[in-house]
């Protein structure tokens, strides 16, 4: 190796000395077609990049405005479907609230007619003035005697006896009308609280139909919002669904976890009945079978849910007639509660197996199978694993809620996040097309460098070169001002 | 009508579409993954027993091995067990076999059968004179290339030591690609007592033979750790 270096070139210092100068001569030469050539392959990369950075700023604006779009679209569907619900029971309530109202119109006119019947009855005049005052009067009138005396005493007495008599009769009377009247009075309180009940319905009920109206108010507010397509109403849109991504995606990946402890409930059963040895694409077919009996159910709890109108995913279906939506209600859930039983069954058996499998081991083990027997009851274990078998299928079809949440906002989450990463991107760009500019001028700087000798005698040369011609033309200004002198 | 028509039509688009996709697809993965030409992941398992002097001492604990080994295996695998005698490249000397049932209650009762089939070997075995280890490993694949195993394992239960009655010869090389061949519970000799230098050059023998076959060799003496049995 040491030879090598010896004999090379550069072990003479001359040679290299030489080669170093002749080197530094030709880039000398060639140094404004140098500058040209780097300024311009790295001007190309730079406006290459820029281009790029343009054209990923480009489509990412394009993105923002489809992403914006599809967002208040989504915005505008959910607010006419809260409309409709709030419009709908407003509906509701008009029809079955508001249309009993000329019925208790009339009961109300009824209850007013009556108080006001008794209290006609309760301002009766019981009795008119006495008719013996009269007498009492044509008495005094006669002129005084003995015998007249004695005949005034005697009709006095009579009238006496009878103004008493009459006394205690209008008393009695009085006494019956003040009590009949106490009596309707009672009765008119009976009729107030009826009436006072009635108008507190009516108010009730009003007061629900006030609530609606400013959920409604409200409602309205947002659509007019999300229809202008403000900054705001977006915002409030893309927060909304990236929590309920968020939501719905955590809900899922339960769901998977049940989903998974139900592959391994069904998948040894499974392998009784349809044999482990033979695999498709390396996965065991008992595990397949296992796989395609909870996505059946799954599929099934989504087309029950979308019969019962609890989610969209399937327009379709929603928008049929009641009947055949009623068709594929039973049909789904008939499915549902077969399989729910299937699997409970296969439970049981998984535990049968499970059971023999752990007597042939601890046989093989030399243990007894006495010896296995543990105090807990086996029977625990065992219902559970069928009620589990039994719910978890059932449970699984409600699935098709977040996974709908999850389709209908994962659209804009991945909208969002193209997004920033075309923003990335840009950058990227930017950054890349800015740093091979700033490269460019560098290697130029370096050029330079290499060549700084010779550039340095240049400028010396230059600079005298450029004295001596200011001193000639000084010299020539100087002697034409004398001839001229 | 019209809109029930409607219905399916949209069902078959949008959610029937993946299935229909995946029926069609499914005898493509069939032949991919159970084809003739795919691999098997089935195991397969043939265990020599030697039975030669006083190594039948020894096959209590080749018992166990051997219970041990049928709880391992699943369904689909291959597992046979064969005496080496004096002439051992025979199917008279494989004491039982049995190829694991697809149902696991079908193939836990070959296991029971299998493990009763053993007992009852163990206790009626009868030493015998010459140990013909060659002759019992080209049987071993013989049988487990016939299994048409995935994984094919043999395992040596003896001292390693091979005598050979006169007139057998043995000079041959063993076609033990895609083999793994695990020496098991390779117990010392007096003679390796006295001199360790044979104890270690009948194990390099027998590994070079493997390896010069395309083999894995394995030594395993330590019994009480099961799970250094690789199946």
């Amino acid at each position: 190796m040491n030879e090598l270096i010896n004999m090379s070139l550069l072990s003479d210092w001359r040679t290299f000395s030489i080669t170093l100068l002749l080197g530094v001569l030709v880039l000398f030469l060639a140094r404004s077609h140098a500058h040209s050539a780097i300024t311009g392959f790295f001007r190309l990369i730079a406006s290459v990049l820029r281009l790029a950075a343009k054209a990923s700023e480009s489509t990412r604006e394009q993105l923002k405005a489809r992403n914006r779009e599809v967002l208040l679209e989504q915005g505008q569907q959910h607010v006419s479907q809260e409309l409709e619900r709030e419009f709908y029971e407003v509906s509701r309530f008009v029809q079955r609230d508001l249309g009993g109202y000329p019925a208790i119109q009339r009961q109300i006119h009824e209850e007013i007619t009556r108080i006001h019947d008794d209290y006609e009855k309760s301002g009766e005049v019981i009795t008119a003035l006495p008719e013996w005052v009269e007498a009492v009067e044509s008495v005094a009138k006669i002129k005084s005697s003995e015998h007249a005396a004695n005949l005034n005493n005697k009709v006095l007495e009579q009238i006496h006896k009878s103004a008493e008599q009459q006394h205690k009769e209008q008393l009695q009377l009085a006494r019956q009308t003040a009590a009949d009247r106490h009596k309707r009075l009672k009765g008119m309180t009976e009729y107030w609280r009826k009436l006072t009940d009635s108008v507190d319905d009516v108010g009730g009920r009003l007061k629900d139909i006030i609530t609606r109206s400013e959920n409604i108010d409200r409602h309205m507010k947002k659509y007019t919002d999300i229809t202008a397509g403000t900054d705001e109403a977006v915002r409030a849109l893309r927060a909304s669904s990236i929590t309920q991504f968020l939501i719905a995606l955590i809900v899922v990946v339960i769901a998977l976890g049940g989903a998974y402890f139900n592959f391994h409930l069904i998948a040894l059963p499974m392998s009784e009945m349809v044999g482990s040895t033979d695999r498709i694409g390396g996965v065991k077919v008992s595990d397949l079978a296992a796989m395609v009996i909870i996505c059946i159910e799954v599929t099934a709890g989504i087309f029950l849910l979308e019969s019962l109108r609890i989610t969209k995913l399937f327009p379709m279906i929603g928008s049929m007639d009641d009947k055949f939506r009623r068709i594929i209600m039973v049909c789904a859930g008939s499915v549902l509660l077969i399989l729910a039983s299937t699997e409970s069954a296969l439970a049981f058996m998984r535990d049968q197996i499970a059971g023999d499998l752990a007597s042939l081991r601890a046989s093989l083990s030399g243990g007894s199978i006495e010896a296995t027997h543990s105090p807990i009851s086996e029977w625990i274990p065992l219902a559970a694993n069928m009620i589990l078998g039994f719910v978890l299928p059932l449970a699984l079809t409600m699935i098709a809620i977040p996974l709908e949440y999850l389709l209908q906002t994962g659209r804009t989450v991945c909208g969002s996040l193209m997004e920033i990463l075309l923003s990335g991107i840009t950058m990227v760009f930017r950054i890349l097309s800015s740093t091979t500019r700033q490269t460019g001028k560098l290697l130029i700087s370096l050029y330079d460098f290499v060549i700084a000798a010779p550039l340095w005698l240049e400028a010396m040369i230059m600079k005298t070169r450029h004295n001596k011609d200011q001193d000639f033309s000084a010299t020539q200004s100087y002697s034409s001002a004398r001839v001229k002198s | 009508m019209k809109k029930c028509i409607l219905l399916f039509r949209s069902l078959l688009q949008r959610s029937l579409s993946p299935i229909v996709v995946g029926v069609l697809l499914l005898p493509v993965l069939s032949s991919c993954g159970s084809g003739e030409g795919s691999p098997s992941h089935a195991r397969g398992v043939y265990l020599l027993l030697d039975t030669s002097g006083t190594y039948t001492q020894e096959l209590k604990k080749a018992q166990q091995l051997i219970n041990y080994m049928l709880a391992m295996l699943e369904s689909g695998d291959t597992f046979a067990v064969a005496r080496i005698d004096s002439g051992s490249f025979s199917e008279k000397d494989i004491v039982a076999k049995v190829v694991l049932d697809s149902r696991p209650s079908m193939a836990n009762k070959q296991k029971r059968e299998f493990a009763a089939t053993i007992e009852q070997f163990v206790k009626s075995v009868q030493s015998s004179a010459y140990t013909d280890i060659s002759g019992g490993l080209l049987q071993g694949i013989e049988f487990l290339n016939e299994a048409d195993v995935g994984r094919k394992t043999i395992m040596i239960y003896s001292d390693l030591k091979e005598e050979l009655p006169k007139g057998y010869v043995r000079k041959f090389d063993l076609p033990l690609d895609g083999f793994t061949v695990q020496a098991l519970n390779v117990t010392k000799l007096r003679a390796d007592n006295q001199n360790p230098q044979i104890y270690l050059d009948r194990v390099e023998h027998w590994k070079t033979k493997i390896n010069t076959g395309g083999g894995t060799w394995q030594v395993v003496n330590d019994l009480d750790k099961p799970e250094a049995i690789l199946l």
